[in-house]
């Protein structure tokens, strides 16, 4: 498989009134990597995932991303559809595929994500993990090479976590390139590819997961760890 | 010393009795039926004029007491005096059967002839009700020109309107709203002084009195009143008074001369040698009548159906798009529709129906029904719009995030997902306002539409009692509200989202 870039974003900036959220930004995605974003609260990782969605609007700064899927820490489902109908309805009403295929299709998606059998409930009725992988397979429907997740782990018991880790390396290997918010340094060190650290809206360190949270070279990827470790206790 | 100061203090009392409460008498009318009845001096509106006026003054002179007025609504005349709000009444009230049982009447003092009136134009072509066929006729509510046209639907097929005061049917008829208007001889007269281009045939269609109401139980003053109105019969002063209000014509002499020479308790003159259709208002038992007024009970809640259906819907409709507009339109859009929603709510719905009836008739002549449903339609719109604005922003932001990454245009968006959603949240206030506007409906009675309530008081007035329309009433507007309230948490309960 080749790499190719399925985003390039460079000197990403963003205000809101006098407060600066980004500083001038660069972050890139291959497809097959799964690139975690990591950093304390405010420090503008979610916001760059807006940015790069297309949600938000940039002061400054290029980003040249393939089509994107998005999934939210909240799943935001549409409440009055269940679950299927939640996968099919863009592929039907966006891209003109066949109500067959497409229920053929997202069925095929809900399995593999390992909630097949839950096909025919309503948002509400789902699990805040089933729900996440609900949200993951409506993103998925539309066959975006890019697909960006915020805070996936945030609704799930450790259990979960590692099934969700080995769903996503999968997405990634199958020719996606996939970015990820998270605060969870252990579930960024055993499935990330590679992580970027953001501190006051700034990329401050970059690089292979292991290393980096073994070895933090910036005082704010320290605190952030010190942080998370305190919190796991 | 002392003995003075007691002769002071008794002859002060003696001094304060006369103008004690018991020396006032009440009596009760309604001065918006206007001259010459009862009606605000226009000189000096604080003071009362009109033949009705003085009649009373002259009752409670000859009784030793001083007139003291109460404002009633008209149709409400005979309930009042029951309930003792007043001790008599005299309003140009008529003698009808119904009322003599429920209540003690006075003998008649004055006759009136029921005559048509047209449009000049016309005067060849309408000459009776017959010719009327398949034409609006006006009068007032609750009268028994009224009853008159009810029979004259069934027998010659026009199509009776009925009005709440006795201005509007005259000027709807100079409008074209209508082709004729049957009433009083003196209420015509009074129209023609008032309206050119009228008509009035001479010929009586029925003949009719005033008459003076008291409470069922006083009959003592009733027979106090009879006889004061005999004196005043025979010595001339009724003759005097209306001469001054210009309604004295030859048939009064003819009835007083009647009613001097008949045995002191009063028989039933009410329709003394009646040309017209009146003796079917002859009354049997009340089973009866309450049974030949079902159909037209029927027929007036069908009415208020298909009115609050109609304008809900125009409601409903008009709503989404001011929704819609206020919150996707740009800033113009959005101020104006603000504007409208504020007016509408802000001002009363009964001035609204006026407004688009009267207000607006010489510009556009809108049909009764046609006002009716644009007014409670555009009224309601305000409503049901901020109903619906407030529905679609509690859908979360993140959802239409979410359909904006997924590829879905802005009206895919509203139509797939904003408004579904939107529609179940906005379902019970909906409900809500519905039977809010079924109720509100009844005020379109004030548009000559005979609506349920409307139809309602009609009946109470004919037969004198309001417990047996009042509870059908209220059936049938429950009837109608209750299957939808019902409907309503069907559709939410299956709706529900339940939570894990």
């Amino acid at each position: 498989m080749t790499k190719t870039s399925a985003l390039v974003a460079r000197g990403v900036r963003l205000k809101r009134g006098s407060r600066e959220i980004l500083r001038g930004v660069d972050l890139h995605a291959e497809t097959g990597e799964l690139v975690a974003l990591m950093g304390l609260s405010g420090s503008g990782k979610t916001t760059m995932l807006r940015v790069i969605a297309g949600l938000e609007p940039r002061d400054a700064g290029d980003v040249s991303a393939a089509k994107v899927g998005m999934v939210f820490q909240f799943h935001y489902l549409f409440e009055h559809l269940c679950a299927i109908d939640n996968v099919t309805l863009a592929p039907t009403q966006v891209l003109g595929v066949s109500m067959i295929d497409a229920r053929r299709r997202a069925l095929q998606l809900l399995d593999q994500l390992g909630v097949g059998h839950r096909a025919q409930a309503l948002p509400r009725e789902l699990s805040g993990g089933e729900a996440q992988r609900v949200a993951i397979a409506r993103a998925l429907a539309v066959d975006p090479p890019l697909l960006l997740l915020d805070e996936p782990t945030a609704s799930l018991d450790p259990a979960r976590r590692n099934d969700l880790g080995e769903a996503l390396l999968q997405l990634a290997k199958s020719g996606r390139a996939l970015v990820m918010t998270s605060h969870d340094d252990d579930f960024v060190r055993d499935f990330a590819t590679r992580v970027v650290v953001l501190a006051n809206g700034e990329v401050v360190e970059q690089g292979d997961p292991q290393r980096i949270l073994s070895s933090p070279q910036h005082p704010a990827t320290k605190e952030l760890l010190q942080i998370e470790r305190a919190r796991k206790k | 010393m002392r003995t003075r100061l007691y002769l002071l203090v008794l002859l002060a009392l003696a001094a304060a009795a006369p103008l004690g409460a018991q020396q006032i008498l009440r009596w009760g009318g309604d001065a918006e039926g206007g001259a010459p009845f009862v009606e605000a001096d226009p000189r000096d509106p604080s003071k009362l004029v009109g033949f009705d006026v003085e009649i009373a003054e002259l009752i409670a002179s000859k009784l030793g007491r001083t007139p003291q007025f109460l404002q009633v609504q008209f149709t409400s005349l005979d309930q009042s005096a029951k309930r003792g709000d007043f001790e008599i009444g005299l309003s140009g009230i008529e003698d009808i059967p119904a009322r003599r049982q429920s209540l003690a009447a006075s003998i008649p003092y004055y006759e009136f002839r029921e005559v048509l009136t047209v449009r000049d134009g016309d005067r060849g072509r309408y000459r009776s009700l017959a010719d009327l066929k398949g034409r609006r006729v006006a009068t007032l509510g609750g009268t028994m020109a009224y009853d008159l046209l009810l029979d004259a639907e069934r027998t010659h097929g026009i199509t009776a309107v009925s009005y709440d005061d006795d201005v509007h049917p005259y000027s709807d008829l100079v409008l074209g709203r209508v082709d004729g208007v049957v009433l009083d001889n003196v209420l015509a007269d009074r129209a023609m002084r008032r309206n050119t281009g009228l008509f009035t045939h001479p010929g009586a269609l029925a003949v009719g009195h005033y008459i003076v109401i008291t409470a069922p139980e006083n009959t003592a003053l009733r027979d106090q009143v009879d006889r004061i109105l005999r004196e005043a019969m025979k010595d001339g002063t009724l003759e005097a008074i209306f001469k001054k209000w210009n309604v004295w014509n030859e048939d009064q002499p003819e009835l007083y001369a009647r009613l001097v020479n008949a045995p002191s308790t009063p028989g039933t003159p009410g329709t003394l040698g009646t040309p017209g259709t009146l003796g079917t208002l002859g009354t049997p038992g009340t089973g009866e009548k309450v049974r030949s007024y079902l159909p037209s009970l029927f027929r007036a809640a069908l009415i208020t159906l298909v009115l609050s259906f109609a304008a809900m819907a125009l409601a409903v409709a008009l709503g989404v798009l001011i929704a819609t507009g206020r919150v996707y339109g740009d800033r113009f859009s959005r101020s104006l529709l603000t504007i409208y929603v504020e007016v509408m709510r802000g001002t009363p719905v009964l001035l609204q129906l006026f407004v688009i009836y009267y207000g607006l008739a010489s510009m556009i002549r809108l049909p009764a029904f046609i006002a009716a449903l644009l007014g409670l339609g555009l009224n309601y719109a305000a409503y049901e719009s901020e109903i619906y604005r407030s529905a679609l922003e509690a859908v979360p932001r993140g959802q239409l995030d979410a359909a904006r990454i997924l590829g879905f245009t802005r009206m895919q968006t509203l139509r797939l997902v904003r408004a579904p959603q939107a529609f179940r949240l906005a379902l019970a206030p909906m409900t809500n306002d519905f039977v809010a506007l079924l109720k509100d409906s009844s005020l379109v009675s004030m548009l000559t539409v005979v609506e349920l309530t409307k139809q309602t008081q009609i009946f109470a007035t004919n037969i004198g009692s309001w417990v047996i329309p009042g509870l059908l009433c209220a059936l049938l507007y429950l009837a109608m509200s209750l299957p939808l309230g019902y409907l309503a948490r069907r559709l939410e309960e299956r709706w529900r989202m339940p939570t894990v």
